[in-house]
């Protein structure tokens, strides 16, 4: 599945993932291959990603929205810094 | 023909104010670019939000939406937001907005303006003088936005703005910005920031791939539209602020391109005038020698 997470300023992440994690407003969860559609806000947190080879990686969030559609992941973040 | 040596020295200074302007072109043609790419920036992150607050809309429709950003209240006090630079030598970039402004007060808002209901935000330091020249009382100045331009400076100050407006502060907040449509074209702005229209694109071309894939929403719909709405608006003041500036260093770049032209061609005529008059100072002098070797000749 295609993910991107997109800051007002620049693309922290634009490519295949298997597996992200997500802070959602109502909890953490989980998006995998053929996830249900789902528009949800996001909060403070930190996002996880492994992407197709194993990789994983990991970025800070303040507040955000995702929309995951059709195996389209798209991830509005503010403000975000990704860890040295 | 004394002042041969004052023309050598006017040619000078003229070619030295043109390898100013040229540097100055120079300057803003770099900075236009890197403007062009913090707008480029923002495209993907603005059109997803709009996607999804379309996506949203579709689904659930738009009158049901309420929202402290949306509310269209009786129009008592209007806040007119004027985005200029700090810097000027840009042509008519900053004056256009002054005038526009004073226009705004002469024209639509003129009844508001006579009761003092009309207060003005001012961006950028020339917003600043020229409403003043103008005798408009500014009523608070932003200044240092433009020192480290980033996103979450704009967004202090959109949040700002939507404090006032949800508070009750202003029941109207309009942008008066440049527009940036290319290096040489700036289309000068008015646009509504506060309240927000939500627009539902209905129509046969609204969109594509209109299909109801049934969203699961978390937490829920007006949660969702609560956070989006407020982040769409920061990001619609961002973008007039980046649009500013790189309208900005577009307009410098082609007033100094004109300056620059100018300059040559100020050379070009000086230099012709020089070299006739040091031309017909050559001639007297070999007149006044000849007519001299012939008086003595003449004796």
């Amino acid at each position: 599945m295609y993910l991107e997470i997109i800051t007002p300023e620049n693309k922290l992440f634009a490519g295949e993932a298997e597996l992200v994690k997500l802070p959602g407003s109502s909890g953490s969860f989980e998006v995998l291959m053929n996830h249900a559609p789902t528009i949800s806000t996001l909060t403070e947190g930190q996002i996880k990603v492994k992407d197709s080879r194993g990789n994983v990686a990991y970025f800070e969030i303040r507040s955000g929205v995702v929309e995951v559609k059709h195996n389209n992941i798209i991830v509005l973040v503010d403000a975000s810094t990704s860890p040295e | 023909m004394a002042n041969l040596k004052e023309m050598r020295l006017r040619i000078v200074s003229v070619k030295s104010t043109q390898q100013v302007t040229r540097a100055m072109k120079m300057v803003s043609a770099a900075k236009l670019r890197k403007a062009q790419d913090a707008i480029i920036q923002i495209r993907p992150y603005a059109e997803k939000l709009h996607e999804i607050l379309v996506s949203l809309v579709d689904q659930n429709g738009s009158s049901d939406f309420e929202n402290k950003y949306a509310v269209h209240k009786e129009t008592k006090k209007i806040l007119i937001v004027a985005i200029t630079s700090n810097r000027g030598l840009c042509g008519g970039f900053n004056s256009n907005v002054i005038k526009k402004v004073e226009e705004l007060l002469a024209t639509t808002y003129d009844s508001y303006h006579e009761k003092g209901l009309v207060d003005i935000l001012a961006i950028g330091k020339k917003a600043v003088d020229g409403l003043k020249a103008k005798n408009i009382a500014v009523s608070e100045t932003v200044h240092k936005l433009y020192d480290n331009l980033n996103y979450s400076s704009a967004e202090t100050i959109a949040q700002r703005l939507m404090d006032a407006f949800s508070n009750g502060e202003y029941d109207r907040i309009d942008l008066v910005y440049n527009q940036f449509k290319n290096a040489a074209i700036q289309k000068l702005t008015v646009e509504q920031f506060l309240p927000v229209e939500i627009t539902e694109e209905s129509g046969p071309d609204a969109d594509p791939h209109h299909y109801f894939s049934n969203y699961i929403f978390e937490p829920d719909v007006n949660e969702i539209m609560g956070t989006i709405i407020p982040k769409s608006l920061k990001i619609q003041f961002f973008k007039a602020i980046l649009d500013s500036v790189a309208s900005e260093h577009g307009a410098r770049m082609t007033a100094m391109h004109k300056a620059t032209d100018n300059a040559s061609e100020l050379v070009r005529a000086l230099n012709l005038q020089y070299n006739k008059a040091r031309q017909s100072a050559i001639t007297g002098e070999i007149l006044e020698i000849v007519s001299g070797a012939n008086a003595l000749q003449g004796s």
